[in-house]
C-alpha cells in the first residue's frame, strides 16, 4: 500500500493548483495533487489563451496590470514551448469617440500601461495593418503591447510534469470525498476513486484548496463559508487563423473585445454573466451569447462574419465576494489567499482562489509560501526563474531539427506542443509516423507518448495534451482511428468503441452552438460516419 | 443552350439510380453534379447507356410561369442547359442540397419551399447519440413536385435526401432513397413517353 | 449576421471528407506524395501558423485539379498547394526547370535551328547525356520544334487577307501552336476563316506562364501575365473576342492569373473563350453555317484533358464533334495522362508519369480509335508516345471535316 502521508495536499489540478503543487515539489515537500476530473478541465482549459500584457487593466486596475506585465515577462522566460509571441494591438473605432472612448482615451490607456511597466507604443492604423492585415480597416488608431498567446493545456501540464519530476504525487478522476478533520484542523482527506469507487484516507499537514469556483463547495466540506460568484465566460473558437496579431478594443473592457490566436485557430471571447453553481458543471453557449461573440468580433476583424465558427465554449471564472464587504457586491478580481486559521479558525487548510491564467505563478508562490509558513520552513520560490520541462528551446523550429531526416508534419506539430520535450516522443516502429488526427498532425508515436508520459486515459485527456480532434472537423474524420489507438495505448483495444462515444458527444455539445453553415454540414458528416458506420463508398 | 429530355442535378444515389433509370428507358438525360458525394454510386450503367455526366454547379434556373425551362451552371455561363423535366437530388447540407444560415435552412439551387424547424434550439438532440431534427429537414413537395412559393413546379421532382424526412446520416435509409429515386423515374418515363 | 463561410479558396469549407483523395492521380502513383487534402486545406491551417510546416512534397502535385473537381464543398484545393509553392519555396529552378518552362525562351532559340535541334534531340546520346546532365528522362519523346514559327508563316501568307471577313476575333496561339506545331494554328486560321472571322495576332502576346508557374518562377510568370493582360484590354478594345486553343494557356489565364499570380483579368476574363465553346455557341445561335465534308469517316476518342474537366467545357467538344457526319465519338473515361505539362519531361517523375497514365492508354488501345481527340498539346505528346495512337486537337479535325470552301462561302455575308 503507498505511502498516504504528506506535506501537502492540494485540491484542484487546474492551472493554480498544477502551479501550487510544483511550487511545494520545488520547494521540497512531500506533495499530492488530487483533481477530480483532468488537468486542466476547468476554467484552465476554458479561457482565451491570452498572455496579458496588463494592459487591459492598467487604466482601471494598476496592481493587476502591474502583476500581469511581471508575470508575462517571466512566463517567457520559464514556459517558451508554451507561449508564442504574437504582440497585440488596442485598436479604436470611429464610434468609440461616440461612447467616450475615442482617441483621448487612448492617451490616457497608454499613460496607464506606461506607469504600470507596460511597453505600449501608439501606432498609425497603417502601420497597424501591416502589423495585422486582418485588423478591421476603419480603425483610427491603435496601441501595440506585448500581448502574446499561451497555451493553458500545455502550461498545466508542463506544471504537472515538473511537479511529479520533483516527487510530487498526482490523482487525477479523484474527488474529495470529506475533510479529515481532528481537534478544529484539518489534518487529511477522504479520497474517492471515481473508477473504482474505493473511498481513502490520505494525510497532510496542510491541505490547499485551489478548485477554483468548485472551491466554495471545497471549503463548505470543511464548514468554511467563502463568498463567490461563478461568472460565465463564453468564447467561440474559429477554423483557422484569421490572425497573428492579438487583437483587443480599446475601450472600458466588455464582451467579445478581445480576439486571440492560437495553436491552429483563433478565438473570440468572452462574455459575463453570472450563473448559478448549477450550471457550473455543464455550460451550454446561447445563441445570444453565439451573436454577441460573432457581433463584436466582427467589429475587430471583419473577416470573422465569412470564417467558420468550430464550436463554441464557456468557462466559469470564480469571482470571490471581498470578507470586508458581506453584501457580495464588491468583488474582488485580485488574487485571494485565505488561511482559515485566522480567518475562520480552522487549522491546516489555505484557499487560493481569484486571479486569472496569467498570474498562476504568482497565485501558487503565495499558497506555498502559506503552505511554508504553516510548516514552519523557510524555503524561497524558485518558480519565477527555473524553467518549466520543455521549455529549454520551445522553437518548433529548434526542436524539429534533432529529428533525423527531414521532419515529417507530424513532428513538427509535435515539437510546436511539447517543446524540448518532444524527444522523448519515440518514432522507431514504422507505423509511429502514421497520422491519426490529420487536421492538427497528431501521429501514432505522440499517442504513445502521451499515455505512457502524460497521465491519459480517454480522449478529452488526449486531446488536451495533443490537440487531436480539436481541428476543422471535429473528430469526423479521425476519432475512430483516435480511439483504436488510444485504446490499443491503454492495453484494452475493447474500450475504442466507448472512449469514442465519449469523445463525440463532447465534441457535439460545442458544435451545436455554431450548427448552422459548414459546422451544419459537418455535423451531418459526423453523424453519417458513426451511425451508419461508413462515411463512404467508392464503387467506380 | 443544349438540350436533354431529363436533367438530374445530384450525382449521389439519388440522382444516379433516377439517372440510370431514366436513361435505360431510351430517354437522353444529363446528370449535373457539383462533385463527388459520399455515397458515390457506381456511374458505370448511366455512362454506357450514353448518359452524360457534367462536373459543375448549378446556379440558378430559368422559369416559364411554373415550368422549369432550364439552368445555368458555374462552369457554363451563359449557356442554358434544358430539358423536359427535371430531377433534384442534391441531398441535404453536407452535398449542399440544403444550406443554413443562424435563422433558417433554404433551398440552394431553385429557392423552393422548405420545411424546417423555425426555431433553432429545435435542431439538434439532446446529446449526439440522439435523433437529430435537423437531419430530417427538406424540401416540401405536392405529388411529387416541388413547391416553390406554394405553388408546385410543374416539372421539377425532387428525390432522396433533399425530402423532408430522408437522410442517410442517422442510420442506413439507402432502400428508402432508391426508392424515391425510382418512383420519380417511373412518373418521368410515363410522363415523357405520353 | 454571419456570411456564408468564404475563406481565401474556399478552404475553410474543407470538411475532411477525403474524396479528393480517390481522384488524385498522383497520390495513387507516388507514395511520397501526401495528397491534396494534407498537402492543401489540412496544411494550410498550419502554414498559417508557421512557415515551416510548408512541405516539399508539394512540388509533386501536378496541379490538374482533378480534385477541385472532385470536392463537393469547392475547395480551391489545387490553387492552395501551388499558392504555398509560390509562397513559401525557397528552392529555385534548376537550369532544366528553367529550360522547360521557359517555352518562350527556347521556342524562337530553337526554332531557329530546327532541323539540328530536332535530329540531336531525337539521336541517343543527346537524350542521354540530357538525362544524365539536366535531368529530361530519355525515355521521353521530345517534341520537335517548326523550322518556321506560326507567326512568321502567318504575317507572310495570312494577315493581308484578315480585314476583308465580316468577322473578327483576336486569336491567342500559344507557345505550342507557334513554335513547335504551327500546322494547328493554320488550321485554327483557315476554320475560322470559313466561318467568315478574320483572324489577327494579338500585339504583345507572351507565353501565359503555366509552366513557370509550375516550376517556381513566379516573377517571370507575373510579368508575363500582366503583359498578356494588357495585350487583351487593347485587342478587345477592338471589339474582339480573344479565342484560345489550348485548354490549360486558357485555364491559366482565366483562373491562375487571378487566384496564384494575383493579376487581375477580371476586365477581359468574360472575352476569353475556348475554340471548342465559341465555336458551338456560334453554330447553335445559327451565326455560323457548317457544311461538311461527304464522306467524311472516323472512329475517334474523345479525352478530356485535367484542365478541360477543370474548366468544365469538355460538353462543348462532345457537342461539337457529335455534330459532325461520319464521325463515331467514344468518350474516354475521365482519367489523367499522367504528363502535366513539363512535370512528365523530368527525370524523377518519368515513372509516377507512366504509371499515372496507364488506365488510359490501355482504354485507348482497347477502343482502337483512328485518331484521339483532346484539345491539349502535352495530352497528345504522352498519349502519342505511350498509347501509340495519334492524337489531334479539335481544331484539326473540324479543319479535315469541314467543307472549307462551301463553309467559306455561306458564311461570308
Amino acid at each position: 500500500m503507498a505511502n498516504r502521508e504528506f506535506d501537502v495536499i492540494i485540491i484542484g489540478g487546474g492551472i493554480t493548483g498544477a502551479g501550487t503543487a510544483r511550487d511545494c515539489a520545488l520547494r521540497g515537500l512531500k506533495t499530492l495533487l488530487v483533481e477530480r476530473d483532468d488537468i486542466a478541465s476547468g476554467a484552465t482549459g476554458r479561457n482565451h489563451g491570452l498572455l496579458h500584457s496588463g494592459a487591459r487593466y492598467a487604466v482601471k486596475d494598476a496592481e493587476s496590470a502591474r502583476e500581469c506585465i511581471s508575470e508575462n515577462k517571466i512566463l517567457r522566460k520559464i514556459a517558451a514551448n508554451c507561449v508564442e509571441d504574437t504582440g497585440g494591438l488596442f485598436i479604436t473605432l470611429p464610434e468609440d469617440e461616440d461612447s467616450g472612448y475615442g482617441l483621448d482615451y487612448q492617451k490616457t490607456f497608454v499613460e496607464a500601461c506606461l506607469d504600470a511597466g507596460i511597453q505600449a507604443r501608439i501606432i498609425s492604423p497603417e502601420e497597424a495593418l501591416r502589423m495585422e492585415p486582418s485588423v478591421n480597416p476603419r480603425l483610427i488608431g491603435a496601441v501595440a503591447v506585448p500581448d502574446g498567446s499561451v497555451d493553458p493545456f500545455r502550461l498545466c501540464s508542463a506544471n504537472v510534469v515538473d511537479a511529479r519530476m520533483h516527487g510530487a504525487e498526482v490523482l487525477t478522476y479523484t474527488f474529495l470525498d470529506s475533510f479529515i478533520i481532528e481537534n478544529g484542523a484539518v489534518t487529511g482527506v477522504r479520497l474517492l476513486d471515481r473508477r473504482s469507487g474505493v473511498v481513502s484516507e490520505y494525510r497532510a499537514a496542510v491541505t490547499v484548496n485551489a478548485a477554483g469556483i468548485w472551491g466554495q463547495a471545497v471549503a463548505a466540506k470543511a464548514g468554511i463559508s467563502i463568498g463567490m460568484y461563478p461568472a460565465k465566460g463564453a468564447l467561440l473558437v474559429f477554423g483557422h487563423r484569421v490572425n497573428n496579431v492579438v487583437i483587443n478594443r480599446c475601450r472600458k473592457s466588455a464582451d467579445g473585445d478581445i480576439l486571440v490566436p492560437g495553436d491552429s485557430v483563433c478565438v473570440i471571447g468572452t462574455t459575463s454573466t453570472k450563473i448559478p453553481f448549477e450550471e457550473c458543471d455543464d455550460m451550454r453557449v446561447t445563441p445570444g451569447e453565439v451573436r454577441l461573440l460573432l457581433r463584436e468580433g466582427c467589429s475587430l476583424c471583419p473577416s470573422l462574419s465569412s470564417t467558420r465558427i468550430l464550436r463554441a465554449y464557456a468557462g466559469v471564472r470564480p469571482l470571490v465576494a471581498s470578507d470586508s464587504d458581506p453584501t457580495g457586491r464588491s468583488i474582488s478580481r485580485g488574487i485571494v489567499c485565505l488561511d482559515h486559521e485566522s480567518r475562520d479558525g480552522v487549522k491546516g487548510l489555505v484557499t487560493i482562489t481569484g486571479g486569472k491564467l496569467m498570474t498562476y505563478r504568482l497565485m501558487a508562490e503565495k499558497a506555498t509560501d502559506a503552505v511554508c509558513r504553516k510548516l514552519g520552513l523557510d524555503r524561497p520560490c524558485e518558480t519565477a526563474v527555473t524553467p518549466l520541462p520543455g521549455s529549454g528551446d520551445g522553437r518548433i523550429e529548434a526542436v524539429s531539427r534533432r529529428f533525423s531526416g527531414k521532419p515529417t508534419a507530424g513532428q513538427k506539430a509535435a515539437a510546436g506542443r511539447h517543446g524540448d520535450l518532444t524527444g522523448r516522443i519515440r518514432f522507431d516502429s514504422p507505423d509511429d509516423g502514421a497520422l491519426v488526427c490529420e487536421c492538427e498532425n497528431v501521429t501514432l508515436a505522440e499517442i504513445r507518448y502521451a499515455v505512457k508520459e502524460l497521465g491519459v486515459t480517454n480522449l478529452e485527456d488526449l486531446r488536451r495534451r495533443t490537440r487531436v480532434g480539436m481541428g476543422t472537423c471535429q473528430g469526423s474524420f479521425c476519432i475512430r482511428k483516435a480511439a483504436a489507438a488510444l485504446a490499443e495505448a491503454l492495453g484494452d483495444p475493447s474500450l475504442a468503441d466507448k472512449l469514442a462515444a465519449e469523445y463525440l458527444e463532447e465534441r457535439w455539445k460545442g458544435m451545436v452552438p455554431a450548427g448552422w453553415g459548414d459546422t451544419l454540414r459537418e455535423m451531418e458528416f459526423m453523424q453519417r460516419v458513426y451511425k451508419t458506420g461508413k462515411p463512404y463508398s467508392y464503387d467506380d | 443552350m443544349i438540350k436533354f429530355d431529363v436533367i438530374v442535378i445530384g450525382g449521389g444515389l439519388a440522382g444516379m439510380t433516377a439517372a440510370t433509370a431514366i436513361q435505360q428507358a431510351g430517354l437522353s438525360c444529363a446528370v449535373i453534379r457539383a462533385g463527388l458525394s459520399l455515397s458515390n454510386p457506381s456511374r458505370d450503367d448511366f455512362v454506357k447507356a450514353g448518359g452524360r455526366i457534367i462536373f459543375d454547379k448549378v446556379c440558378d434556373g430559368v422559369f416559364d410561369g411554373s415550368v422549369l425551362r432550364g439552368v445555368h451552371t458555374g462552369k457554363l455561363g451563359a449557356t442554358l442547359l434544358e430539358a423536359r423535366v427535371f430531377v433534384l437530388a442534391t441531398g441535404k447540407f453536407f452535398s449542399m442540397g440544403l444550406a443554413a444560415d443562424m435563422d433558417r435552412v433554404y433551398e440552394t439551387v431553385f429557392g423552393l419551399d422548405t420545411e424546417y424547424e423555425e426555431d433553432r434550439s429545435k435542431w439538434f438532440g439532446a446529446s449526439f447519440s440522439a435523433e437529430q431534427p435537423f437531419l430530417g429537414f427538406g424540401v416540401k413537395t405536392q405529388d411529387g413536385l416541388a413547391l416553390k412559393g406554394g405553388e408546385p413546379v410543374k416539372n421539377l421532382r425532387p428525390a432522396g435526401e433533399i425530402l423532408a424526412g430522408i437522410s442517410n446520416a442517422g442510420g442506413d435509409a439507402s432502400e428508402t432513397i432508391r426508392n424515391s429515386a425510382l418512383d420519380a423515374a417511373k412518373s418521368i418515363i410515363e410522363l415523357c413517353r405520353k | 449576421m454571419q456570411e456564408i463561410n468564404i475563406s481565401d479558396k474556399n478552404f475553410e469549407q474543407c470538411q475532411k471528407c477525403s474524396l479528393c483523395e480517390t481522384v488524385c492521380p498522383v497520390m495513387a502513383n507516388n507514395p511520397a506524395y501526401a495528397g491534396p487534402k494534407r498537402s492543401g486545406p489540412d496544411s494550410e491551417r498550419y502554414r498559417l501558423k508557421n512557415g515551416i510546416f510548408f512541405e516539399d512534397s508539394l512540388k509533386y502535385c501536378m496541379n490538374g485539379k482533378r480534385c477541385e473537381v472532385a470536392c463537393p464543398s469547392g475547395v480551391k484545393i489545387a490553387d492552395l498547394i501551388q499558392q504555398a509553392r509560390i509562397k513559401f519555396s525557397t528552392a529555385s529552378p534548376k537550369l532544366r526547370d528553367a529550360m522547360l518552362a521557359s517555352t518562350d525562351l527556347m521556342g524562337p532559340l530553337a526554332s531557329g535551328f530546327a532541323p539540328i535541334v530536332n535530329i540531336s534531340l531525337g539521336l541517343a546520346p543527346v537524350k542521354g547525356v540530357l538525362d544524365a546532365t539536366i535531368g529530361l528522362d530519355h525515355r521521353r519523346t521530345l517534341p520537335k520544334y517548326s523550322s518556321r514559327t506560326f507567326t512568321s508563316w502567318f504575317r507572310k501568307h495570312a494577315a493581308a487577307l484578315q480585314d476583308s471577313f465580316p468577322r473578327h476575333i483576336s486569336y491567342y496561339h500559344g507557345c505550342y501552336a507557334n513554335y513547335n506545331y504551327p500546322q494547328l494554328a493554320k488550321d485554327f486560321t483557315a476554320v475560322m476563316n470559313a466561318f467568315g472571322y478574320g483572324v489577327h495576332l494579338i500585339e504583345g502576346e507572351r507565353c501565359c506562364g503555366v509552366a513557370k508557374i509550375a516550376n517556381g518562377m513566379t516573377e517571370a510568370a507575373v510579368r508575363d501575365a500582366k503583359a498578356n493582360i494588357n495585350a487583351f484590354r487593347k485587342a478587345t478594345a477592338t471589339g474582339r473576342d480573344i479565342v484560345t486553343v489550348s485548354t490549360t494557356c486558357t485555364m491559366t489565364l482565366l483562373e491562375e492569373y487571378p487566384e496564384l499570380l494575383k493579376v487581375d483579368n477580371s476586365d477581359v476574363k468574360s472575352r476569353i473563350k475556348l475554340f471548342e465553346p465559341f465555336v458551338f455557341e456560334a453554330i447553335s445561335s445559327g451565326i455560323v453555317k457548317p457544311v461538311w465534308k461527304e464522306g467524311f469517316k472516323a472512329k475517334v476518342a474523345y479525352h478530356s484533358p485535367c484542365h478541360q474537366e477543370r474548366l468544365g467545357w469538355g460538353i462543348f467538344t462532345i457537342e461539337l464533334l457529335k455534330m459532325i457526319p461520319g464521325l463515331e465519338l467514344i468518350e474516354l473515361g475521365s482519367n489523367c495522362c499522367g504528363m502535366a505539362g513539363t512535370y512528365g519531361f523530368k527525370k524523377e517523375n518519368f515513372k509516377v508519369s507512366q504509371k499515372i497514365g496507364e488506365p488510359l492508354f490501355n482504354e485507348i488501345r482497347s477502343v482502337a480509335p483512328d485518331y484521339v481527340a483532346c484539345e491539349c498539346e502535352t495530352c497528345k505528346w504522352q498519349i502519342e508516345m505511350s498509347a501509340g495512337v495519334s492524337v489531334k486537337n479539335p481544331v484539326s479535325i473540324l479543319a479535315e471535316a469541314l467543307d472549307l470552301e462551301k463553309t467559306s462561302e455561306l458564311n461570308r455575308a
